[in-house]
C-alpha cells in the first residue's frame, strides 16, 4: 500500500489592520465605534499606567513589576469580548486584562507592592487570581469551563499563556480535557517571542503556536496580536464558537514585549536593539489610532485630553494605593480555612502576643484593623 | 584565597567541576546567555558552549526528566530549578523516580545529578518566590539535601553535589545570595556531604538551623550573649542524611535544644530533628526541644514576610522559654 494522507491540518493567520492602520476591507468587524473607542482609551491608559508604575518601582515605591508594554492589544481587548460571568484566567503579567475587566489600578499596583489586599476583583466578575507559576491556571482553567458546561450556563472560560508557558505540560493536558470534553474554554496565547531570556525558537521546534491545536482535535488560529481588530474579531467568534457548544479554541497572539521581562530584568543582556526597534514599527496603539483618525473618530485634541485625563486617572490610583497603609500582620491568618483549626488559634494568638509586646517597645507601631475572617 | 558572595562561590564550584570533569553540564531556564535571574551561571555559556550549558524550554517537569535520563545515560547533569516555588512541580520525578532508580535496578543504574534551587524569602520577591520545601524532599528515600549559609560551603558543596555518585539537591538561600561573603580558597575542593559545622559555640543552649536561619541564630546567639546566656550554633549544612553524630553531641551538652528553620513548623524538617534528639538524647536534655519556624499557613506576599519568618527575636523569645522551663 502506498503512504496515505490520513489527515491534514493548515493554519491560519488573521490580520486586519496593515502597519499603517489601514483596515482590510474583505473582513467586516462587528464592533461599534463607542466600542471602539473604549479599547483604545484603555489601552493608552494602559500604556500610561505601566510607565508610572515602572517610575514608583525603580523609587522604591512599588516591588518587581511585569510591564505589559507593546502587549496592550492582547491583553486588553479579550475581556472586552466576555461577560462579567465568563470566567477571566489571567497570567501574572495580568494588568492589562484586570484592568479591561474593570479592576481598579490600585488594586494591581498593591498586590506587586507584596500586598494581599491586591487580590479584589469588582463584585459580581469571575476573575481569577494572578497565576506566579505559569501554566497552573491552564487544567483549571478547563475545569471552570467543565462545571459551566456541567451547569448547563452559557459561560465561559478564558485563560491567557504566554509563548514560553506553552512548553509546560499543563498546556498540553489542558488542550487534552479541552478538546477530549468540548469545554467552552479559550486558550489565548500571548506569544510576545520572550520568555525571559528565551526566544520563541528556543521554546519549541514547532512553526507556530496556533498549530498544536490541532494535535489536540482543537480549533487553533494565529492572529496579529498587535491588530486591536483582528484581535477581536478572533476572541469575538472564539467566544460565540464556545457559548454555542462548539467547543475551544486555542488563539495565538502574536505580539512583542517591548519592556523588559520585569523590573529585575536586564533584556539587553540578551537581545538586540534592532529587534526591538522593528517592533516598535508595529506598536498596536499607533496602528490603532491611526486606523480611528481615517475614520474621523479622533484627532488631536482628542488624544491630549485623552492623556491628560489618563494621566489625572492614575495619579488617583497611585494615591488611593499609597494612603492603603500597612496591613496588620494578623491578617495572614484570615481565610485559610472555612473554620480554623487549634494550631493556626493558637499560632495567631502568639503572633498577636508579639505584635503587643513590640508595641510597648515602639510606640508608634498603631496597627489598623484585621481583615478577613477568623476563626 | 579570594572574598567572594554566594553567587560567585556557587559560580566558581560549578566552573571548576566543569573544567575538569567533561561530563558536567549545567542545564535550566534562562541559565545560558542570561547566566540565570540570579546570575549564578553567569559566564559559564560563554566558556562552555551551548551543549554543556543549556537554556531550556520552559518546563520543570522535563528538565527534571531529562536530567535523570542524562544522568543515567553518562552525563552529570546539574539541572536549575528558578525558584523553590516551581520545585514541586518536579516532585512526580523527584519522589518517583530519582531516588528510586539505584534501588529499582538493583544497583545497575545510577542518577549522579544534582538539582540546585533557591531557597527561602525576605528578599521581597513576588508571590511563590520565597518558599521552603525540603521538607518534601528530605521525606524522600534516595536523595541527599544540602543547603549551605557560608560561600565557602557553597563552593564545597556544589563540587561535592557533583562527585556524589547519588542525586543530590542544592538549595541556595537566596537571602544569602549577595549578603554573605566570605574568604573561599581558590583551588577546587570538596565540603563534606553529611557532616554539619559548628558555627559558634556555647554551653547553654543549642541552636540548630541551616540556610540563611543559620546567620539569624548567631544574631540570636549576641543578643542571649548579653543577656549572660551562651548559646551554641550548628549549621546543618546537609539535611539528609543527617549529622547526627554532631546534633546529638551539641543537644548532650547543652541539655536544650531549639531548632529554627523558615519553613511552617507541621511536618517539617525541624520536626524530624527535634523526634531524633528526643529518642536518642533525652536523658540528657533539660527542657523540651522546641521548633522555631513559620506559622502554618501559606508563605504571605512581601509586606508581611517579616512576621511570618522567624527572625531573631522570636529565636531570642523562644530559648528564653527554653532555658526557663
Ligand atoms: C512554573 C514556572 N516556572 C518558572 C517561572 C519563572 N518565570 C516567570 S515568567 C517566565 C517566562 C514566561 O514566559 P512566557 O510564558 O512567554 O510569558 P511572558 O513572560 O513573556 O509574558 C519564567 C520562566 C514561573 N513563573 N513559573
Ligand atoms: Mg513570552
Amino acid at each position: 500500500m502506498p503512504l496515505s494522507t490520513i489527515s491534514e491540518s493548515k493554519t491560519q493567520r488573521l490580520e486586519i489592520l496593515g502597519p499603517d492602520g489601514k483596515a482590510d476591507p474583505s473582513i467586516p468587524v462587528d464592533i461599534s465605534e463607542s466600542e471602539l473607542l473604549d479599547i483604545y482609551r484603555k489601552m493608552v491608559e494602559m500604556r500610561l499606567f505601566d510607565e508610572r508604575a515602572i517610575k514608583l518601582q525603580r523609587q522604591g515605591r512599588l516591588g518587581t513589576y511585569p510591564q505589559i508594554l507593546g502587549q496592550e492589544a492582547s491583553q486588553i481587548v479579550p475581556p472586552l469580548c466576555l461577560k462579567p460571568s465568563d470566567w477571566m484566567v489571567p497570567t501574572y503579567r495580568g494588568q492589562g486584562a484586570y484592568y479591561a475587566r474593570g479592576m481598579q489600578l490600585r488594586y494591581s499596583l498593591l498586590y506587586w507592592a507584596g500586598d494581599d489586599r491586591g487580590v479584589h476583583f469588582p463584585e459580581g466578575n469571575k476573575d481569577m487570581i494572578f497565576s506566579i507559576p505559569v501554566g497552573t491556571h491552564l487544567t483549571q482553567a478547563a475545569g471552570l469551563a467543565w462545571a459551566a458546561k456541567l451547569k448547563k450556563e452559557d459561560s465561559i472560560a478564558l485563560a491567557y499563556v504566554g509563548d514560553g508557558s506553552t512548553s509546560k505540560g499543563d498546556f498540553h493536558e489542558a488542550l487534552t480535557f479541552a478538546g477530549q470534553f468540548r469545554l467552552p474554554v479559550i486558550y489565548l496565547i500571548e506569544n510576545n517571542h520572550w520568555a525571559i531570556s528565551v526566544p520563541r525558537k528556543k521554546q519549541s521546534a514547532s512553526t507556530t503556536l496556533a498549530e498544536k491545536a490541532s494535535g489536540y482535535g482543537i480549533f487553533g488560529l494565529q492572529v496579529d496580536g498587535n491588530d486591536a481588530l483582528a484581535v477581536y474579531q478572533a476572541v469575538g467568534s472564539a467566544v460565540a464558537r464556545a457559548r454555542l457548544g462548539l467547543g475551544p479554541s486555542v488563539l495565538e497572539c502574536e505580539t512583542y514585549r517591548l519592556g523588559h521581562h520585569t523590573t529585575a530584568d536586564d533584556a539587553t543582556r540578551y537581545r538586540s536593539a534592532q529587534e526591538v526597534e522593528a517592533w516598535k514599527k508595529k506598536d498596536p496603539i499607533t496602528r490603532l489610532r491611526k486606523y480611528l483618525e481615517s475614520r474621523k473618530l479622533w484627532n488631536a485634541q482628542e488624544e491630549s485630553k485623552l492623556k491628560t485625563e489618563s494621566e489625572a486617572m492614575i495619579q488617583a490610583e497611585i494615591d488611593a494605593y499609597e494612603s492603603f497603609g500597612a496591613p496588620n500582620p494578623l491578617n495572614m491568618f484570615s481565610d485559610n480555612y472555612a473554620s480554623a483549626p487549634w494550631h493556626l488559634i493558637e499560632q495567631r494568638a502568639q503572633l498577636e502576643k508579639l505584635l503587643k509586646a513590640r508595641k510597648s517597645q515602639h510606640e508608634a507601631l498603631e496597627l489598623p484593623p484585621v481583615e478577613g475572617r477568623f476563626p | 584565597m579570594s572574598e567572594l558572595n554566594l553567587v560567585q562561590a556557587v559560580n566558581q564550584g560549578l566552573r571548576q567541576a566543569m573544567e575538569s570533569d567533561k561530563r558536567v553540564m549545567v542545564l535550566g531556564e534562562d541559565v545560558g546567555i542570561n547566566g540565570g535571574v540570579f546570575r549564578v551561571t553567569e559566564g559559564l555559556f560563554k566558556r562552555f558552549g551551548p551543549d554543556r550549558v543549556v537554556d531550556t524550554p520552559l518546563a520543570e517537569l522535563g528538565i527534571v526528566g531529562t536530567s535523570v535520563g542524562l544522568a543515567m545515560g553518562g552525563m552529570r547533569p546539574v539541572c536549575e530549578i528558578q525558584f523553590d516555588g516551581f520545585l514541586p512541580a518536579t516532585l512526580d520525578q523527584v519522589i518517583c523516580h530519582i531516588g528510586r532508580i539505584r534501588n529499582r535496578s538493583r544497583g545497575k543504574y545510577t542518577v549522579p545529578m544534582v538539582l540546585r534551587s533557591p531557597h527561602g524569602g525576605l528578599i521581597h520577591a513576588p508571590e511563590h518566590h520565597s518558599e521552603s520545601p525540603e521538607a518534601y524532599l528530605c521525606h524522600t528515600p534516595g536523595i541527599k539535601v544540602v543547603c549551605p549559609s557560608t560561600p565557602q560551603d557553597a563552593k564545597g558543596l556544589i563540587i561535592a553535589a557533583i562527585n556524589d555518585p547519588d542525586p543530590v539537591v542544592y538549595f541556595e538561600p537566596k537571602a544569602l545570595y549577595r549578603a554573605a561573603k566570605g574568604e573561599v580558597p581558590d583551588q577546587p575542593y570538596e565540603t563534606p556531604i553529611g557532616k554539619a559545622r559548628l558555627a559558634r559555640e556555647g554551653t547553654d543552649i543549642s541552636l540548630i538551623s541551616w540556610g540563611a536561619m543559620v546567620h539569624s541564630c548567631l544574631k540570636a546567639a549576641n543578643i542571649l550573649n548579653e543577656e549572660g546566656i551562651s548559646a551554641e550554633v550548628l549549621d546543618l549544612r546537609t539535611l539528609t542524611p543527617l549529622d547526627i553524630a554532631a546534633i546529638l553531641a551539641t543537644a548532650e551538652k547543652t541539655g536544650r535544644a531549639l531548632i529554627a528553620h523558615e519553613a511552617p513548623n507541621t511536618g517539617s524538617w525541624a520536626a524530624e530533628i527535634s523526634a531524633l534528639i528526643s529518642e536518642r538524647a533525652l536523658l540528657k536534655l533539660q527542657a523540651p526541644v522546641r521548633r522555631v519556624g513559620s506559622w502554618d499557613i501559606r508563605m504571605p506576599l512581601f509586606r508581611l514576610e517579616k512576621y511570618y519568618i522567624p527572625d531573631a527575636g522570636r529565636i531570642v523569645k523562644a530559648a528564653q522559654e527554653t532555658l526557663s522551663f
